[in-house]
């Protein structure tokens, strides 16, 4: 990379820092600090969700995932905008009436200490290890494309986050997300023009997106009832729903974002923004990565995408193994590249017939080059003993700093920081929140010294940004323990959101029932993840249904609560 | 009809309308 690209990556961390720090206002008490005194506008708290959502792994993976299958995972997102309708009629108001911090202090107000406590605690235990996970994954990849060890590069993202966070609170989180979200969508806009211009002069875009469409990667719709496919029409408008309502309803590192916003209204139209735009947006991401798989149809691709790896097996005692795939893969690089030209001319000359055939003579020939690649993968695999890699989390990288202009690969690199920060950010605040209100007010200290709380958060601030930059930089030595954790935080999701179903939805529900039903929903989704193959974007729903139904018999048979707290908030914290 | 409930109904037309799109494109460029 050259001292321009450097230089714009350094002012982009520099100044985010200097700006998210300039736009703190009002952060002497934890109101402040937490909530932006519940005054940001609609469009900086829609902005701010997007952002928080959106991480380095989006760009980086998913990307990468359109390249290699295709835009089928969009899916997924389908149901999102419903979700949202849902939260904006029923968690919104609920939440923005009882003027609390925290999504789990309406547990106890609604329920009890106990159900609050553990809820919040099940969010610190996976989130904090999640935010981990953003900022390793992104910086294991970008470490090679920069030429920085990991460590380095972990700390690069995690260090400018940390101060922002935790001098300015929520308001700066809130403020540079949203100048992050406008880098973040020009770099796509501008990868996603770099790669059409990139097509060669006589394969028009369309041609080109038809010559994909064969491959299966243009697939946005799939009815399969088979519920152990992962990404269908069904598992993405029936399944997500109760994910979404999970994420964007019970979570606090989006609730907090929400609950910034200056009124009930303005919190659901800040929600609407992601319900019009998540879907558009995460199909630009996708449609990145089937443009690159046919820029590199058409211009020679390396066979491996991370060029380290590809240094170490070049130097190994199975170099010359490694030498001889490369050499099958080149021949089977050229052949598809004009089986591609082939295909493209019978499109143009609008012949069904030719067309057919040449669209299969050009995924035999794609086959041949998986092949040739998974093989390569493999070997790699072997020699470097790296065996949870994966060489389509390094295509996008190499295609930015390989193929685009000087300045536009630091702006792109800047954009890929600004996902994964945003995102940090987002998370910190969330974690030092749950921290002080639901552990540290709750339970040691709530006296109201206003300088005291918000010194603690401070500090729970900077215990988190430490905490998950220890977890980043080890994440490959914790690579089991951390999908040990990440597989226990799918446990609780829908259980979680089944006890706010119960809160919001069934006012003879009591704390019994609630706590009762969690364990149980909790136990079901671990035996289904453990010992089924049913896809996760059902898990949610599973185990929020099974807290429903359990709540509701357990509360029956130990004595309903009082029925008008259930749906009224108290008028002391309304 | 309050101005939020309009707001829902206009979230899920577009939402009817962008799926509607996603199938039109896959149709056409699969086809």
């Amino acid at each position: 990379m050259s001292a321009i690209d450097w230089t714009i990556i350094g002012a982009y961390l520099l100044w985010i820092v200097w700006d998210g720090i300039r736009l703190s206002k009002n952060t002497s008490e934890i109101e402040g600090y937490f909530l932006a005194s519940r005054s940001l506008p609609w469009w900086a708290v829609g902005l701010s969700v997007m952002a928080t959502q959106l991480s380095a792994i989006t760009m980086i993976g998913t990307t990468g995932q359109g390249y290699a299958v295709g835009m089928g995972l969009l899916q997924q997102y389908y149901a999102l905008p419903l979700a949202m309708i849902i939260i904006a009629v029923t968690f919104v108001p609920f939440f923005h009436n009882a003027r609390i911090f925290t999504a789990y202090e309406y547990l106890e107000r609604r329920f009890d200490a106990k159900t609050r406590s553990f809820t919040a605690l099940l969010f610190l235990f996976s989130r904090a290890m999640s935010t981990g996970v953003v900022i390793s994954a992104p910086a294991v990849v970008l470490s090679v494309m920069l030429g920085l060890d990991v460590t380095a590069t972990c700390l690069l993202m995690a260090l400018p986050t940390a101060i922002y966070t935790m001098f300015g609170g929520v308001q700066a989180v809130a403020w540079t997300d949203v100048k992050q979200m406008y880098l973040i969508v020009g770099g796509l806009g501008a990868a996603c023009v770099a790669l059409m211009l990139g097509l060669p002069d006589n394969v028009s875009v369309g041609e080109a997106l038809q010559v994909a469409g064969t491959t299966g990667r243009l697939k946005v719709f799939d009815f399969s009832t088979d519920p152990s496919a992962r990404y269908t029409f069904w598992t993405g408008t029936v399944g997500a729903v109760f994910f979404f309502m999970s994420y964007f309803g019970t979570d606090q590192s989006q609730v907090q974002r929400y609950l910034t916003a200056k009124s009930i209204d303005q919190a659901r139209t800040s929600l609407f923004m992601s319900a019009y735009w998540k879907i558009p947006l995460q199909a630009l991401v996708m449609i990145i990565g089937v443009f690159m798989f046919m820029f590199y149809v058409f211009t020679p691709p390396p066979m491996l995408f991370n060029n380290a790896h590809d240094r170490q097996v070049r130097e190994s005692a199975r170099a010359g193994e490694y030498a001889a795939l490369e050499q099958k893969f080149g021949e089977a690089i050229a052949a598809r590249k004009l089986a591609a030209e082939q295909l493209a001319e019978a499109l143009r000359a609008n012949d069904a017939g030719v067309t057919a055939a040449r669209s299969a003579a050009f995924n035999a020939e794609e086959k041949r080059v998986s092949g040739a690649r998974a093989e390569a993968v493999a070997l790699v695999k072997d020699v470097t003993g790296d065996s949870s890699y994966n060489d389509i989390n390094y295509v996008f990288p190499t295609f930015i700093v390989t193929h685009l202009p000087v300045g536009l690969i630091g702006l792109l690199m800047a954009a890929i920081f600004a996902a994964a920060m945003s995102t940090v950010a987002g998370e910190l605040s969330a974690l030092s929140t749950t921290t002080v209100i639901d552990f540290y007010r709750r339970w040691v200290r709530d006296d109201g010294d206003q300088p005291h709380l918000l010194w603690v958060s401070k500090l729970a601030t900077l215990f988190w940004a430490v905490f998950a930059s220890i977890v980043a930089i080890y994440a490959v030595e914790l690579g089991s323990l951390i999908e040990v954790v990440n597989r226990f935080g799918s446990f609780f999701y829908g259980s979680i959101l089944g006890v706010f179903l119960l809160a919001i939805g069934w006012k003879r529900c009591n704390s019994t029932g609630a706590f009762v039903g969690l364990l149980c929903g909790m136990s079901v989704v671990a035996y289904v993840t453990l010992y089924t193959t049913i896809a996760f974007l059902w898990h949610t729903l599973i185990g929020a249904a099974v807290v429903f139904a359990v709540g509701m018999v357990v509360s029956e048979l130990t004595g309903p609560r009082k029925p008008q707290s259930a749906v009224r908030i108290p008028a002391a914290e309304a | 009809m309050t101005a939020m409930g309009r707001t829902y109904i206009k979230v899920a037309v577009v939402w009817v309308v962008t799926l509607a799109a996603l199938y039109f494109f896959q149709s056409y460029f699969t086809r």
